[in-house]
């Protein structure tokens, strides 16, 4: 087959692209306006369970007690946070001993309790004082995940209100 | 110009090109814009926490959600009213009342003794809020039934 074709045949009718690039600068400057990037938001997942007595508050699956016989109260890692009239952090008890509440001190005491193979600790119940801000608390529950992190074991953290009396 | 005649030649750049980059552009930011904002409220600065795990969003399509935002006062957030703890507790009570509604005609089994409700309570609480004030909002939760929170904040980069 031979093919002849003509210039005039290779030549179609001329749409007019002007208007259609128009349109869409416009649309493309409507989406950069409106753009806004979307927040990157993380959680902390938890089970909690209704306010029980201390001993019973952790929030540990049925599962967790099967695997373990120790009783829960004593595989709680007890922490007690206790906050300034500012609401500023200014005490952290891990069992009963203080600890110094910057971040590379108390990664050190947790991962004393959580690393050693013969702690029986796999969870933590957390009394805070009502006083504490917000962010000092979650700054405390990044700590406790992380630190559960590097033990390989699955954060489980509760807490509680710290009474006036300490408990 | 030779011979007194006027050239009539018109420059016409070709515009598909740039027409195929503009589309590409616009689709790009019709696939990342987002409208809804998926309940962020911004009047509550949530804290930093490097170890927030990010949420999926098969997650958060599948999940049973309830979302509470609370201002920097203690107060619950909805839409522009903010409640304090008392009309914050009749609030949880009306949702509980609704989601044991949609549990009954959904035909799921809830057992009203234990009264544990499958709804996940997402707490976004601001960072200057006092810890008393969220642990009376999650009461409020636990007595009505929620078990399953998820504390947000922003993930530090």
């Amino acid at each position: 087959m031979v093919r002849r074709k003509k210039k005039s045949e290779m030549e179609g009718p001329e749409v007019p692209v002007a208007p259609m690039l128009d349109m869409a600068f416009q649309l493309l400057t409507f989406f950069v306006l409106t753009y806004k990037a979307a927040p990157v938001e993380g959680q902390f997942v938890m089970n909690l369970l209704p306010p029980q007595p201390a001993t019973s508050t952790a929030a540990a699956p049925s599962e967790a007690s099967a695997a373990n016989d120790l009783p829960a109260t004593l595989r709680t890692l007890p922490v007690v946070l206790q906050a300034d009239d500012a609401g500023r952090l200014a005490q952290v008890s891990i069992a009963d001993m203080e600890v110094a509440s910057d971040p590379a001190s108390l990664a050190k005491e947790l991962d004393r309790h959580l690393l050693d193979p013969d702690a029986p600790f796999d969870q933590t119940l957390i009394k805070i004082d009502p006083n504490l801000r917000y962010a000092e608390l979650m700054s405390i529950i990044d700590a406790f995940t992380e630190a559960f992190i590097r033990a390989k074991k699955e954060p489980k953290l509760s807490f509680d209100e710290l009474k006036g009396d300490g408990g | 110009m030779s011979g007194g005649m006027i050239s009539k030649t018109k420059a016409e750049p070709n515009l598909t090109p740039l027409l195929d980059i503009v589309f590409q552009l616009i689709t790009f930011f019709m696939l990342v814009i987002n409208f809804a904002s998926d309940n962020y409220d911004q009047r509550v600065n949530l804290p930093d926490a490097g170890s927030a795990r990010p949420v999926e969003d098969d997650t958060r399509i599948a999940e049973d959600r309830l979302v509470l935002n609370i201002d920097s006062e203690g107060r619950l957030l909805q839409g522009e009213h903010a409640q304090g703890i008392d009309e914050a507790i009749q609030t949880i009570r009306h949702q509980a009342d609704l989601v044991k509604l949609g549990l009954r005609a959904a035909k799921v089994k809830f057992d009203p003794e234990t009264g544990t409700l499958p709804t996940t309570i997402i707490l976004r609480a601001d960072k200057e809020t006092n810890f008393g004030s969220v642990l009376g909002i999650i009461k409020a939760c636990q007595s009505q039934g929620f078990r399953k929170f998820a504390l947000k904040a922003m993930i530090r980069s």
